[in-house]
């Protein structure tokens, strides 16, 4: 076996991957139970996590850059390399989004204008594809990234139907515009993590097959 | 073995079940692939692998070495190479090569480039123009015009290496086959050599042995890997570095074995 060294440091890229989508993924539920339960402590030691979740993907980029200029990877190391690169950005967004959400509990003086029970159900499923797109990278399963990608079609269902619903409410009752608009922002941001997950089932599809395939 | 080139409408060099012995070792195993025209074909693969063995069959060179036995067929622009009435030196001619170190005569620049033409007799009044068009093609008229009478080893590696294409371009071949033209050159002769082999291409099929993988990446159209005589896999330079087929290809080009 040559290359060692290299060898070490790919194997390494892809861990620093799954560290950070484990850190993302405790950021995503706790931001979510924060604001659920409008847990306000909860919330503040959730939004402190923002550095550190950069930090991680601050680290993968150099690394990447490392082994881009200095071992010129080929074939599928270069797509390792490349899904990456691409894989901790769309982390880092959906850490950026769940830090969004974390922020809505400190607004919401009033409690919830309405039962949560659709938007519990985007996050689940929006949960259930960050898990399942993750372990799709780590083992390189296509069809599971695939199977993972396919939910995004509930979530963008369940965001349009909350959406008509929260904007009739709105119409019928201007005091509760403003809670209700942070549960806008809420299941938009909700969808753009679904969409995210998408984001990397593609990249878990390009890492395994060389195909740049649309998935949402 | 993915045959990813296959039915080239109008092959340059076909090339079928070839194989070469050097005495009792099999140095070439079966090789067959389809050159497409005026495109760069790199083959790449450890040394030993029979890349050069390849290349040099494509214009006999192996006829010179003792003990060598071939079998099988190679055809450039439709005619069997091997036939009974090949002309060699005609062959030669139009399959010109380019060696790893240059080699130019020890004579003025202007005689190494009208050489050729001279023994292929070419007319005088005429070698003028065919010296200025070779060095032009060669990318290296700029830097020799003033002193076409000075002698060809007094440049440095780089130029001499291009002067040996000039020599080779004077005698108007259409394949031209570099067997790992740039080892001996640093990194700036190295860049104006894959720069002219790429404006090459317009005019002339060619055909290039490189132990640089980032080269054969960056220049050809086709790459070809060969591994102990074999042809592994031959296909779109793209696809190979990209998704190669196959796992032996994978491995030589992200360097786990070589």
């Amino acid at each position: 076996m040559v290359r060692e060294r290299y060898l070490k440091q790919l194997d390494l890229l892809k861990e620093s991957v799954l560290s950070l989508g484990e850190m993302v993924e405790l950021v995503f539920r706790d931001s979510m139970t924060s604001v659920i339960d409008l847990d306000i402590k909860l919330a503040e030691k959730t939004i402190a996590l923002e550095p550190e979740v950069d930090k991680l993907e601050e680290d993968i980029e150099a690394s990447v850059f490392d082994l881009l200029a200095l071992q010129q990877p080929m074939a599928s190391d270069l797509r390792l390399v490349v899904s990456t690169l691409k894989i901790s950005a769309d982390l880092r967004r959906i850490a950026g989004l769940s830090i969004n959400i974390a922020k809505i509990p400190g607004r919401m003086e009033g409690g919830h204008v309405k039962p949560l029970t659709d938007t519990k159900r985007m996050a689940d499923i929006a949960a259930f594809m960050l898990e399942n797109s993750l372990r799709a990278f780590e083992t390189q399963d296509v069809k599971l990234a695939k199977t993972a990608a396919a939910m995004d079609e509930e979530v963008d269902k369940l965001f349009y139907a909350v959406w008509v619903e929260l904007i009739e409410m709105m119409a019928k009752d201007t005091s509760i515009i403003s809670r209700a608009t942070n549960l806008l922002f809420l299941i938009r941001y909700l969808e753009r993590i679904a969409d995210h997950c998408c984001n990397i089932c593609e990249s878990v599809v390009y890492l395994a097959t060389a195909e740049r395939i649309k998935l949402n | 073995m993915t045959e990813a080139v296959q039915n080239v409408s109008q092959p340059q060099i076909e090339v079928e079940n070839l194989n070469l012995w050097y005495g009792e070792k099999q140095a070439l195993k079966n090789i067959s692939m389809q050159i497409p025209r005026n495109s760069v074909t790199a083959l790449i693969g450890p040394s030993g692998c029979g890349k050069s063995t390849f290349i040099r069959c494509l214009n006999r060179m192996n006829d010179l070495i003792k003990n060598c036995r071939i079998e099988g067929k190679v055809s450039i622009e439709g005619k069997d190479i091997y036939g009974p009435d090949v002309d060699v030196v005609e062959l030669r001619k139009k399959v010109g090569m380019v060696f790893q170190k240059p080699n130019p005569f020890p004579m003025s620049i202007y005689d190494n480039v009208a050489y050729g033409p001279r023994i292929h007799g070419a007319n005088r009044k005429d070698l003028d123009g065919i010296v200025e068009k070779a060095l032009r093609s060669a990318a290296i008229w700029e830097e020799t015009s003033d002193r076409l009478k000075s002698s060809a080893l007094s440049l440095s590696g780089g130029q001499q290496q291009r002067l040996c294409i000039a020599r080779t371009l004077a005698v108007n071949p259409r394949t031209i086959l570099f067997d790992e033209p740039t080892s001996a050159l640093d990194p700036i002769s190295t860049s104006r050599i894959e720069d002219l082999i790429m404006n090459l291409k317009k005019d002339y099929t060619i055909v290039i042995v490189t132990h640089n993988m980032q080269q054969a990446a960056r220049i050809s159209d086709y790459t070809g890997f060969f591994l102990m005589g074999e042809l592994i896999e031959f296909g779109q330079t793209r696809q190979i570095f990209h998704n190669p087929q196959e796992r032996s290809t994978e491995d030589y080009i992200t360097g786990r074995f070589g």
